[in-house]
């Protein structure tokens, strides 16, 4: 080897040991903050059904006492991770509960048409609708529910526990009875029938105030269901028919339900635009648009909305929609201030989760979360007054 | 000309070339080391937590072993369902995949109906094991957490920073140097809490009987509270004798205290074990052994279903004496013993209030996370077998120190006891409101 060659031979030996230091610094550099971050990583986030198994397999095998079933545990851990959302609106309903949620938002469910109120003892007190098939079968106002299918009711009950008696129409449930003041037990045995729960009651007011009588159409609505369209339909059409020149929406006390029913009920009072803007995550908007092409025999007559703090979310979405559009007065007390939307899933054993999934906005974009809406006519209260003064209104109105 | 000769055998283009094969292999390994680092990160393509609960493969979790040992696999199918459907549809910012799991975990162990029973997130136990001497730092206030899951201020101690600063019993702890106490449990608001005397640490507190949440901002010390206290009260013939806590040198205190309070032949004697939130099982006995003859101290059951009985010895310098216990609220765990055998054994009577109800051992498990695990392992009861855990001890005659007469500087329950003692006047009940539960017929 020339000296050329060995000197070259050496360069390239220093040359290549600098560049590996090089490597190895900018390595350790890129990878020190890294790798920990990674192993952290790896250690409860990419996997942490391995640490909820870590954690249960500890609590198995050293708790004193009884370890719940692992549907109890499940929801336990469910329960948590949505707790971390910080949301109150986003929860977990379990099987039953979600039952009576889904009977409720239809509107109908196979049941024996009977109405439960709780007494001061927390005992559960049946009352029967006329001609359903309870009263049919001999039940009676004031028996106290006591058992279903053999099983005794817990004390005190809650709905969840009454709920048994709702199930597949035809099917027979038994339900067992103490009745009167030597509380005897009577046992009957009903077949379930369809029960329809009415979510709007209507009847047309007749005003003597001012020079003429004058017919108003009262509607009230009390939750929104499958059905409140169809049943407010047939209201306006009923009240139509008996010559009604104003309408007024009773929705105090109404807690809301179906925003796709808020939206077929709020298009029965408007002619056009919108209805409400839903805003999902990362500015995507759903904008619900007034539903056209059919009479709506409300068209041209003066409208109100009575509303007070329990108005609320599908509520206030209808009376938003009133009010933005200037088509009536709201009249009563400041709503509730709901304005959010939930998606209900249900999952494999029957549960589900209610998931907020977007902010809705008024037509105007006002937003309600927390704020409500501002009546037009403050009357706080008495019920009654409010009721009076939103048909002074309509009478003003009309004249 | 020259160069075109040489080709192939020139050892300096070899050479050459050979340098450029390094070069280029340096390159490539610096590169790769690059773009494996880049991907391997969060939001890169090779993440592996990109999915909210990926299958996973059991085998490797700890539930395999447990499924091959023949008992029930787990599945967490529903909350994965959940926190999928979560990242699809919640309007709002997903929290980590970590928040998730210890949400799911403080869930998880929150079913177990034991408040005792504690899941710690992996920083607040960072803290609890950093910091070894920081049980004696801080602000000189004792915590619970209430049924509805809000960390409440119980006691706080003559002269030490909380009570300076205003902190009074009662008060809620809505934050602690701007941090929520949402979701957090007394065990991870107490590591926040507490630190190294002379920082400081800013509390948010809501009080009832005022509409907004204020701060106040204290200084931690070291928190020396003397163990004992005694002293003559009645008309001099009664010994009183205070117990602050169970740690390593009560029983040796109390004995001194006891001696001195004896040579003054006194016909009665007061232990006051209120607000003594309890400490080691081996003090408990040693005071046990100081009033009670051979027999049943306490029965401890583990999570094998074991018994162990543990029993006093029969060398106590006040095993006679008729004697009142004090208790309340604030009487917990170790101070729950030994009044319960106090009480099961007829040596003493029990005045005040009903006490704590924390008759348990928890042992702490840290988890892969650094998250810790406090179970529930061991539980005891009194020498008759009733259970202290979740119950309590109820005092013979249950007298109540209503807040007024506390600032009052008056001691109902004390006043009880003397009276009790010279003149053998059981005291008149307190009213307790109650509401009958309605069993069905």
């Amino acid at each position: 080897m020339s000296r050329i060659e060995k000197g070259l031979v050496i360069a390239a030996f220093f040359v290549w040991s600098a560049m590996m230091v090089g490597a190895g610094y900018v390595g350790r550099m890129l990878l020190a903050p890294v790798e920990l971050r990674t192993e952290r990583i790896y250690r409860y986030g990419s996997n942490p059904h391995a640490l909820l198994d870590e954690a249960w397999g500890y609590v198995r095998d050293h708790f004193v006492g009884v370890v719940p079933s692992d549907t109890v545990r499940e929801y336990g851990a469910v329960r948590g991770a949505l707790m971390t959302l910080n949301d109150r609106y986003t929860t977990f309903v379990e099987p039953q509960a979600r039952a009576l949620e889904r009977d409720h938002m239809r509107g109908s469910f196979g049941g024996i048409g009977v109405g439960f109120a709780r007494n001061e003892r927390g005992e559960i007190v049946l009352s029967p609708m006329p001609d359903g098939p309870a009263a049919k079968a001999g039940v009676r106002e004031g028996d106290i529910l006591v058992g279903i299918d053999g099983v005794p009711l817990p004390s005190p009950a809650d709905l969840e526990d009454v709920a048994r008696i709702r199930g597949a129409v035809g099917a027979p449930v038994t339900i067992e009875v103490l009745r009167g003041p030597q509380r005897e037990r009577l046992t009957f045995t009903i077949i379930r029938q369809m029960i329809e729960v009415k979510s709007v009651e209507w009847r047309a007011i007749t005003t003597t105030t001012g020079s003429a009588p004058m017919t108003i159409g009262y509607v009230r609505i009390r939750n929104f269901t499958e059905r409140t369209g169809e049943e407010v339909k047939r209201a306006l059409a009923a009240l139509s028919a008996a010559d009604s020149q104003a309408y007024l929406i009773d929705l105090r006390d109404n807690g809301g339900g179906s925003l796709a029913a808020a939206v077929e009920v709020a298009s029965e009072f408007l002619g056009d635009g919108v209805v409400a803007i839903e805003q999902r995550r990362d500015h995507l908007e759903i904008v619900h648009r007034v539903r056209k092409g059919r009479a709506k025999p409300a068209d041209g007559h003066p409208v109100a909305v009575l509303v007070n703090g329990n108005t609320a979310s599908a509520a206030e979405i209808v009376a938003g929609a009133i009010q933005d559009h200037r088509r009536g007065l709201l009249i009563g007390e400041k709503t509730f201030g709901k304005g959010s939307v939930q998606l209900i899933f249900e999952l494999s054993d029957g549960s589900a989760v209610r998931v907020t999934s977007a902010k809705w906005l008024t037509p105007e974009r006002r937003e309600l979360d927390g704020v409500g809406l501002t009546p037009d006519i403050e009357v706080t209260g008495d019920a009654d007054a409010q009721l009076e003064r939103a048909l002074r209104a309509l009478g003003d109105a009309a004249r | 000309m020259e160069r075109l000769n040489s080709t192939g055998s020139s050892p300096v283009k070899n050479i050459a070339l050979g340098l450029l094969g390094m070069f280029i292999g340096a390159l490539i390994f610096i590169l790769g080391m690059t773009a494996g680092v880049v991907l391997s990160r969060p939001g890169g393509l090779l993440f592996t937590g990109a999915s909210p609960f990926p299958p996973t493969n059991i085998a490797a979790s700890a539930g395999a072993s447990d499924a091959a040992a023949g008992q029930a696999e787990l599945d967490f199918a529903l909350i994965k369902d959940v926190i999928g459907r979560l990242r699809a549809q919640w309007y709002g910012e997903m929290p980590s995949s970590a928040q998730l799991t210890d949400g799911a975990i403080k869930g998880l162990v929150n079913a177990l109906g034991d408040e005792f029973t504690q899941y710690v997130e992996p920083r607040f136990a960072k803290m609890l094991n950093e910091d070894i001497t920081g049980a004696f730092e801080g602000i000189g206030a004792t915590l619970k957490q209430t049924p509805s899951g809000s960390i409440q201020i119980v006691r706080t101690f003559p002269g030490m920073p909380a009570e300076r600063g205003g902190v009074l019993p009662g008060d809620i702890i809505e934050a602690v140097d701007g941090v929520s106490t949402q979701g957090l449990n007394s065990t991870e608001v107490a590591a926040m809490v507490r630190g190294p005397r002379g920082t400081e640490v800013t509390l948010t507190l809501r009080r009832a009987g005022r509409s907004r949440p204020f701060q106040v901002t204290l200084v931690r010390e070291r928190i020396e509270i003397p163990l004992v206290s005694s002293r003559m009260v009645g008309d001099g013939s009664i010994g009183y004798i205070s117990l602050f806590d169970f740690s390593q040198p009560a029983s040796k205190q109390l004995e001194k205290h006891l001696k001195e309070i004896l040579d003054k032949q006194p016909k009665a004697l007061i232990l006051d074990l209120r607000d003594n939130p309890g400490g080691l099982l081996s003090q408990a006995k040693e005071v046990g052994d100081i009033f009670l003859k051979r027999g049943t101290f306490v029965i401890e059951r583990d999570y094998r279903g074991n018994k162990k009985v543990t029993s006093t010895t029969d060398r106590g310098i006040a095993q006679d004496i008729p004697m009142v216990v004090l208790v309340n609220g604030g009487s917990a765990s170790a101070a729950e013993i030994v009044a319960g055998a106090l009480q099961d054994r007829g040596r003493a009577t029990l005045i005040g209030e009903k006490t704590f109800g924390k008759g348990s051992v928890q042992s702490p498990q840290t988890l892969s996370n650094g998250g810790q695990l406090r179970i529930t392992i061991e539980r005891w009861y009194t020498p008759n077998d009733r259970a202290i855990h979740g119950v309590g001890i109820t005092p013979d005659y249950v007298v109540s120190n209503p807040p007024e007469d506390v600032r009052d500087g008056k001691d109902p329950q004390l006043e009880a006891a003397i009276e009790f003692l010279t003149t053998g006047k059981t005291p008149a009940p307190t009213p307790i409101p109650t509401v009958a539960p309605t069993p069905l017929p």
